[in-house]
């Protein structure tokens, strides 16, 4: 694991309906420790999907620097796991072969992958599922899956982008703190992007507000862990920073 | 499930059996002279004579053979380069209403100029087969890969996943069920073009055997003809490629099960 830093990142794109160029992404810095959980929050069209495919290597940037452990990023590659909103699983696929399949690209033997899928798996309590196809599963579980084949591959840095916007809300309550939990055990290095600033503050340890392309503000979470909603939900400290966290996307 | 089977495929069956019984009973009824159309007795008999000389399972032979041939060369051609076309957008959609125009024209219509390029025989109908399974398993690989969601082929670049390992492990299984699908249409073309193909550019095969009888007025292997054509794609349909394409389309939830 390592640390990722952004330094003036851009994205500026020329759209054809406008007829002109249209920057998506101005200016961006950001600076994320190994082993933190760092929300990026704000409303839809802020830029906030267009930073994650800059980081993952999906897109292109047109200014500034993306650097993972010092590295520059090109391209999409293994050091940077994604969690996608629509799951994104390979339906040809068992959930053991689709959680193994980071560690096979590594040239892992059979044996070997198929152990650390399952200890993947045990820990996202999906042990059952095994042996069964993405389209069998409902959608919470899936995302399960699509969470623990993206650690399995033991990335630096763990991409998350709204993994959690298509599942009803109280699944969503639960696959939130099983997040929180398995973060714990693994620590992995984790952006995670939302329009949900609940679950932004929920999850993070810092949370990043970001509006029309631009950072307004990062404001830290230092609320105790092991967190879940029953804990949260009227404790004063969550509804003081979920508030602060509002007022600043609604205001810009 | 056995039992479930058992009686979809008597059902399946049923309308066949009422129709031979009509037959039976109509043909000798109204007193059909049998230049016109045969009696029900007079076909089996054909049939039994047709394996006891050898001559029909030699036609049927030659058929299935020039299908096996045109559609295995089809296949090796047309799912490598459905994939390396549909990898790119500029060039799918470039491609795209060529091969759907030749899905369509596939078949018969190739018959004329395969016969000036091959002569008389076996290269004329297997070019017939190949066309008919190409163009379609093409087109439809090429649909099968530009269907494939972005987002799944880009968690197999972010897990490691390089050209080859996209190839195998992604492009092939995500167009495979639209490729199975296009064998399957391919195919059910195929086995009209080679039936007409037979009946002109060759002197062994059911097509053959088929237009043949007709000159010596010999209706019963006509009907005979006729019916092994009919049962042989079925058996063909339901026993290979149904099963086939149930196996990878619906396992992986990527149609409604019906």
């Amino acid at each position: 694991m390592k640390n990722l830093t952004i330094r003036n990142l851009s994205k500026t794109y020329f759209d054809p309906y406008a007829g002109t160029n249209v920057t998506a992404v101005h200016d961006v810095s950001l600076n994320v420790e190994q082993g933190e959980f760092v929300c990026i929050v704000g409303p839809s069209g802020c830029g906030k999907t267009t930073i994650l495919n800059m980081i993952a290597g999906f897109l292109p940037h047109t200014g500034g620097d993306i650097l993972v452990g010092g590295r520059p990023v090109n391209g999409p590659g293994p050091d940077r796991g994604v969690v996608f909103q629509s799951f994104a699983l390979f339906p040809w696929k068992t959930v053991l072969e689709n959680v193994a399949f980071g560690p096979k690209m590594r040239g892992v033997g059979k044996a070997e992958r198929e152990k650390i899928a399952h200890e993947y798996l045990a820990l996202a309590k999906l042990t059952e599922a095994a042996g069964r196809y993405p389209a069998e599963l409902s959608g919470g579980m899936q995302q399960r899956v699509g969470v623990v084949r993206a650690l399995a591959n033991e990335p630096d840095v763990l991409l998350m982008d709204e993994p959690f916007a298509s599942v009803d809300a109280q699944t969503r309550m639960t696959l939130q703190e099983e997040l929180t939990r398995i973060w714990q055990e693994k620590r992995p290095t984790v952006i995670f992007i939302t329009h949900d600033v609940a679950e932004a503050v929920f999850l993070a340890n810092r949370v990043v507000a970001l509006s029309k392309g631009r950072v307004l503000e990062e404001i830290d979470v230092d609320l105790p862990r092991p967190r879940s909603w029953d804990a949260l939900n009227d404790d004063p400290q969550f509804k003081e920073l979920t508030g602060r966290v509002l007022q600043l996307v609604r205001s810009a | 499930m056995m039992q479930h089977r058992l009686s979809s495929a008597l059902w399946f069956c049923a309308p066949f059996v009422v129709l031979l019984v009509l037959w039976t009973v109509l043909i000798p009824y109204f007193n059909v002279n049998p230049r016109l159309f045969p009696h029900l007795g007079s076909v089996i008999q054909a049939g039994l004579e047709g394996i006891k000389d050898g001559t029909l399972i030699q036609h049927i032979g030659a058929s299935l053979m020039r299908v096996a041939v045109g559609t295995v060369l089809a296949l090796l051609v047309a799912i490598p380069l459905g994939i390396a076309m549909g990898v790119s957008p500029v060039v799918s959609s470039f491609l795209t209403p060529l091969f759907r125009f030749f899905s369509v024209l596939a078949g018969i219509a190739w018959i004329p100029i395969a016969t000036l390029w091959f002569g008389y025989g076996f290269g004329a109908i297997t070019f017939v087969i190949f066309n008919a399974v190409f163009f379609i398993v093409t087109y439809n690989t090429l649909l099968g890969v530009s269907t494939i969601p972005l987002p799944v082929r880009n968690a197999a670049a972010s897990l490691g996943a390089g050209k080859w390992a996209m190839l195998t492990e992604v492009l092939l299984p995500g167009a495979l069920p639209n490729i199975v699908t296009g064998i399957r249409t391919g195919l059910g073309f195929a086995w009209r073009g080679l039936i007409a193909a037979e009946m002109i550019a060759t002197n062994v095969g059911l097509g053959y055997m088929l237009f043949v009888a007709r000159d010596f007025y010999k209706t019963e292997v006509i009907v005979l003809g006729m019916i092994v054509i009919g049962v042989l794609w079925l058996l063909l349909d339901r026993l290979l490629l149904a099963p086939l394409e149930r196996a990878t389309i619906e396992r992986w939830g990527m149609v409604q099960r019906s």
